[in-house]
């Protein structure tokens, strides 16, 4: 089993034949993953350090992962430390980096230095390229059954593009599990027409922050990160698709895909969730002078159920929405 | 009484009586000698002892109506009182005190922050501390403890500030205790408080408009803090006739509705 730290071109270890699991959902699904937390925080990672980190750390352990593919640009550089940690502990460690300058050249030779260390030809790439791609577009049909058919709820359509990084560990159960789900949303009646909210950010660390939106009569119909994992821009070209692939990129690439999605999706109101400690707090800056809509920043650290004053928060948010929109 | 409101704090609750736009009466309680002393619960809903904290809710045969905010309506459930979330109860609490309908809100209680800002009488967007309540009125109590001083006197200084750069209101103390000892003034050290407490506000109220801001809360009644607000934003600084029952009136109001 292949650990990664974040989305990697998937169609690379796939075309191995290697199984690849994706460390944060395998921290935030464990049925502990408090302990995972405590486990790096033993082992001498800092306190103010990113909890995604400390969690990725403590499930490379626990689970006895020994080969990970590390994301060193475009993601963090507490990447690269806990890439360094784990070199050092004997684990081994392949790096992978989004280039800051974003052009095909850089990522080409990335994708290229992939493929040779997994010794995997073009063609094989391309026919697990063909096999992700069928299930994306599935994936896809459940975003846009959440947004414009309003059957599936925002938790449903976090779970199943979140779980595309790495296809939820098993491609074909995967694929089973989504065309169930679909048949049964398709026969659903449209979810009761609220709030509609954009999530913006990288994925929550809090397990309960959908079902609580909801219970308040709002529903989450845009989940941007989660939906960059399924790949929303696909193209038939490896490099070409994660170039389009925004997360990486910077705020500036990030801002037109969830501008033109805000408008789309007919938004009210949009979360910012920000990870304590992580420099996309910082971005919040530029993330607000930039939407036209109201935006409420909300920072998790521990993976627990929210805490009170982030409910107060959400709750306020949630009330102030919908007295603007009764009264326009 | 038309409407009784109640504000839970953390450091005090509020009740504010209103016969239709008159205040019939105010009362707070500390929070824990209160939650102790008058309240159960009953059938997992908080039941406050009306009776033993002197308040008649039957008015000629009819119930008075109660609205309550406080630590998040989630985490409340007031038996027979509608809940409403405490920056609702904040803004109208303060357009009614101040007859603005547009302005700045910062609301300055035992462990929040927040600001909110209200325009035409809309609540348009809002920010609150989290995380870290080193940006409270809690912090200006503790600190008053290290200086062995009542409030009141920390409240007055706001010139030649002591740095203190703690970030952390704990460690401030041990900062605090440090600047003592090399000896500066009282005056100096009390300016040195209130201004700390003022950089943590400061970024908050960046993003808002500054044409009006009411302050409300306990912290309102700090003289130093508002002489420095108003030096350091070109806002028109408003501090209603009862800044610490502020929310408590915004939810009176909304019983009578």
């Amino acid at each position: 089993m292949v650990g990664i730290t974040t989305t990697i071109p998937l169609e690379i270890p796939l075309a191995a034949g290697k199984n690849i699991v994706d460390l944060n959902n395998l921290f935030v699904t464990h049925e502990n993953p408090q302990e995972l937390i405590e486990e790096a925080e033993m082992a001498g990672f800092p306190r103010n350090t990113c909890g995604w980190i400390k969690g990725i750390y403590g499930a490379i352990q626990k689970l006895d992962i020994h080969e990970v593919i590390s994301v060193t640009e475009g993601d963090c550089s507490n990447t690269r430390a806990l890439m360094e940690v784990l070199a050092s502990q004997g684990i081994k460690t392949i790096p992978f980096a989004y280039p800051f300058e974003h052009s095909r050249e850089t990522l080409s030779e990335q994708i290229d230095s992939l493929a040779a260390y997994f010794k995997v030809d073009t063609a094989h790439i391309l026919a697990a390229k063909k096999h992700l791609d069928l299930i994306r577009r599935k994936i896809h049909e459940i975003d846009r059954m959440t947004w414009q058919e309003n059957v599936v709820t925002g938790a449903e359509n976090h779970y199943f593009q979140v779980c595309s990084s790495d296809m939820n560990g098993d491609i074909d159960a995967f694929s089973d599990e989504i065309d169930s789900f679909t048949e049964k949303a398709a026969q659903r009646k449209p979810l009761k027409e609220g709030l509609r909210i954009a999530y913006v950010g990288v994925p929550p660390i809090f397990p309960d922050l959908y079902p609580m939106i909801e219970e308040l009569g709002a529903r989450v119909v845009f989940n941007e990160t989660q939906r960059q994992f399924s790949m929303p821009f696909t193209s038939s070209d490896i490099v070409e698709q994660y170039l389009h692939y925004t997360y990486p990129y910077g705020i500036f690439f990030r801002l037109k895909d969830i501008q033109q999605e805000l408008e789309k999706r007919r938004i009210d109101g949009v979360i910012h969730y920000v990870q304590s400690f992580c420099f996309r707090q910082i971005e919040d800056i530029v993330l607000r002078k930039n939407l036209h809509l109201p935006v409420l920043t909300l920072e998790g650290d521990q993976p627990a159920p929210l805490d009170a004053r982030s409910r107060i928060r959400i709750e306020s948010f949630l009330e102030m929405l919908r007295a603007a929109k009764a009264a326009t | 009484m038309t409407g009784l409101g109640i504000d839970l704090g953390s450091r005090q609750i509020k009740m504010v009586a209103l016969k239709d736009d008159w205040f019939l009466w105010f009362k707070s309680f500390d929070t824990i000698p209160f939650y102790k002393q008058y309240s159960s619960i009953h059938q997992g809903k908080l039941t406050i002892d009306f009776k033993g904290v002197g308040v008649d809710l039957h008015h000629e045969g009819t119930r008075i109506p109660v609205v309550a905010t406080g630590y998040g309506r989630n985490n409340i459930d007031l038996e027979n009182a509608r809940v409403i979330p405490e920056i609702q109860a904040h803004c109208k609490g303060a357009e009614f005190q101040t007859g603005l309908s547009t302005f700045t809100l910062l609301d300055m209680g035992g462990q929040d922050t927040k600001v909110a800002r209200v325009e035409k009488g809309l609540l348009v967007d809002f920010i609150m501390n989290d995380k870290c309540a080193a940006s409270s009125g809690r912090y200006l109590e503790s600190m008053a403890g290290v200086l062995d001083i009542p409030l009141e006197e920390l409240s007055r200084h706001s010139t030649n500030p002591v740095p203190l750069n703690a970030t952390c209101g704990i460690f401030g103390e041990s900062e605090l205790i440090g600047k003592i000892i090399e000896g500066h003034p009282l005056e100096h050290l009390c300016a040195g408080v209130n201004y700390a407490l003022l950089k943590r506000v400061l970024p908050m109220l960046r993003p808002f408009d500054m044409d009006n801001m009411v302050v409300t809360g306990g912290v309102a009644k700090n003289e130093a803090l508002i002489e420095l607000l108003r030096t350091k934003t070109k806002a028109k600084v408003v501090i209603p006739a009862h800044p610490q029952f502020n929310g408590a009136i915004g939810c009176a109001l909304q019983a009578q509705k």
